[in-house]
């Protein structure tokens, strides 16, 4: 589903160096964890791969589609109709209620069942609250369910259990698993916890900018079964 | 969604902006085309003094309507600006999502609110003052009557409020179409200037740096990174020297009518211009405010760093004033009072009383904002995101 060939990202001027030929594959329905230490390049890679950013050269198709040929108002469209976000930091909008924190994504798929999809996070009694009155958990619940509210075909993960303490993450982890279960999209999630990447059917190491290694997990653990 | 209104009753200045204008404007067009509806019965010795006193009319409509209009048109540009600047991380996870710059930009309508509410009470106001306008400003053996007439709130209502929801709305787009990645990473939009080759030159220097440096430097990086606040604490300056010295100088030019009009617009401007640009200084620096405090940092300290740098720009804003007043009241008197050889000259008188009371002015919102510094608390601003 995503393919990325010979990809080369580098900032200010190509100065900064980030990615450094970057070649993988992630099929459809695939949970891949993207692993690697602090500063090795895994939100970049992650921004190239969901029409974020473009790279510099090499190539990314997206289902047959080669995104990093696209200029912004395609990407812009690419990532409206194709793709769900989930980050670290919330990005939630302050000023709105929960629900209608989810219904900027319900809206964007013309979704309207969105109720449904809060209630599958757990937060149909918080629906009215704002993002301020819940906890970093639920806020990335919040997330969660905005970004499946749209309906994508690939979920991207940048450390989204990174502001959270284990039980919290845990419970976090689970929720998505679960509904990548009951709704069959891909996932691609970045993360520098090896425990976590225990959870994924594929792990693509990185470091430095380079792919080091792909492992293919066939027996993925819970989200209650890795250490943490 | 995007932008509540609450966002937009915090443009208070520029709903107050749009009240003085529409105030002002109201009456005296109203005025312009009631007096011109009674043309026919002006007289050979009245006609001196109705042309007179049209002219003034005109004479404030144009200042004071143009005036306002540009400054509260900068003003705008001015907050949208700060705020997407200050929600680049919410607007930018918006166009992660997929909304485009235009759909995103549509809901800036909501900027247009302040203006809806600033021009209808200007307009409302300007009704009510009226009738006092109307027995100022009479021609001896001839009356005025006072009539209403329907497109007159429309157009000072309805036509700001859409003209400036447009313009909203046209420089969001404008201000969004920015890459989304850098929004995400909560980066302020770099100017060319601050090129790759300053940054490496400042990382050099910062390694060499002797610890007592940090406050200057912290101080100039303040500066150069919110070029828009200086120029906009030169502005409010501006308008303080430039609205007060005119409406000192209307007294001079038996004008006295408009004097105290102006007078207050001048002041209620300067204040509301002044305020807005010292609370986004603060507003911008309150996480560096805060971490200053948390390392030990003196409130005094913190304020002097951060505010200033701006005196100087302040002051430059204040002599542009002056010159600016100047030149416009000459070229209106040559417009709308040509036949009468009216003398004006530059007043000295004013411009000290002026300066004075600026520097007074100035002290006073420093000192307001030390006692902000003051309260900030630590863990409320580090909390936040
Ligand atoms: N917009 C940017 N401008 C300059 N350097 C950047 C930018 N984004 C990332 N980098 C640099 O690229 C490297 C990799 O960043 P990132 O992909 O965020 O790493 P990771 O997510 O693995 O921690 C880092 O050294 C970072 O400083
Ligand atoms: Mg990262």
């Amino acid at each position: 589903m995503i393919k990325a060939q010979n990809v080369y990202k580098s900032f200010n001027g190509g100065r900064i160096k980030v990615l450094n030929g970057v070649s993988l594959e992630i099929a459809r329905g695939d949970f891949a964890v993207i692993l690697g230490a602090s500063g090795s390049g895994k939100s970049t890679l992650m921004s190239v791969l969901s029409g974020l950013e473009r790279a510099d050269s090499g190539t990314v198709c997206f289902d047959g589609m080669e995104i990093s040929g696209f200029n912004d108002k395609q990407l812009t469209e690419f990532r409206r109709k194709y793709t769900g976000f989930i980050f670290q930091q919330y990005y939630l909008l302050s000023h709105l209620s929960v629900e209608n924190n989810v219904r900027l994504g319900a809206d964007l798929a013309g979704n309207k069942d969105f109720r449904e999809i809060i209630k599958a996070v757990g937060l149909e009694e918080k629906c009215k609250r704002k993002p301020s009155e819940l906890s970093g958990g639920e806020q990335q619940r919040v997330c969660i369910a905005r970004a499946l509210a749209k309906k994508p075909q690939a979920l991207f993960l940048d450390e989204p259990t990174g502001a959270l303490d284990e039980q919290t993450g845990r419970d976090v982890l689970d929720y998505i698993v679960k509904l990548k279960r009951e709704q069959g999209f891909t996932m691609i999630m970045v993360t520098h916890n090896e425990n976590i990447a225990q959870m994924a059917d594929t792990v693509i190491r990185i470091n430095s900018g380079r792919i080091e290694e792909v492992i293919k997990n066939t027996s993925p653990k819970t989200a209650y079964e890795i250490g943490w | 969604m995007v932008v509540s209104i609450k966002d937009s009753v915090k443009l208070a200045g520029i709903s107050v902006i749009c009240f003085c204008a529409v105030f002002v404007c109201t009456f005296f067009i109203n005025y312009c085309v009631d007096a011109a509806a009674v043309a026919d019965s002006v007289t050979q010795e009245m006609s001196a003094l109705y042309q007179g006193q049209l002219a003034t009319a005109k004479f404030s409509c144009a200042l004071s309507g143009g005036c306002l209009s540009l400054i509260a048109f900068v003003m705008l540009v001015f907050y949208i600006k700060l705020y997407i600047d200050g929600h680049g991380r919410q607007l930018g996870i918006l166009k992660a999502m997929g909304y485009k710059n235009g759909e995103i930009a549509l809901k800036f309508w909501v900027f247009g609110f302040g203006v809806l509410i600033g021009s209808a009470l200007g307009c409302g106001a300007g009704y009510a003052a009226m009738p006092m306008i109307y027995s100022q400003m009479t021609v001896e053996g001839l009356t005025i009557p006072v009539k209403f007439h329907f497109w007159l709130p429309i157009a000072m209502i309805a036509l700001p409020t859409l003209v400036f929801s447009a313009l909203s709305c046209g420089y969001a787009r404008f201000a969004l179409g920015r890459d989304v990645g850098s929004m995400l990473k909560g980066e302020i939009k770099k100017s060319k200037a601050l090129s790759d080759k300053k940054l490496s030159e400042q990382n050099k220097a910062s390694k060499t740096e002797k610890p007592r440096a940090f406050l200057l430097d912290m101080g100039i990086k303040t500066l150069s990174s919110k070029k828009m606040l200086v120029f906009f604490i030169a502005f409010a300056s501006f308008c303080f020297s430039a609205m007060v010295q005119m409406g000192g100088s209307m007294y001079d030019l038996n004008a006295a009518a408009m004097g105290p009009i102006i007078l207050a617009i001048g002041l209620v401007l300067a204040v509301t211009v002044m305020m807005i640009a010292m609370t986004a200084v603060f507003n911008s620096n309150t996480k560096n405010l805060a971490i200053m405090k948390a390392f030990g940092y003196s409130a005094r300290e913190c304020a002097v760093t951060i505010f200033t740098g701006y005196i100087p720009f302040a002051f430059i804003g204040f002599g542009v004033g002056t010159a600016y007043q100047y030149a416009i009241l000459r070229v209106m008197i040559d417009l709308f009072f040509k036949e009468y050889s009216l003398i004006f000259d530059f007043d000295v008188a004013i411009f000290f009383i002026t300066l004075a009371a600026f520097t007074v002015f100035y002290a006073a919102v420093m000192l307001f904002y030390f006692l902000k510094i003051k309260q900030i608390s630590i863990k409320a601003v580090m909390a936040e995101n």
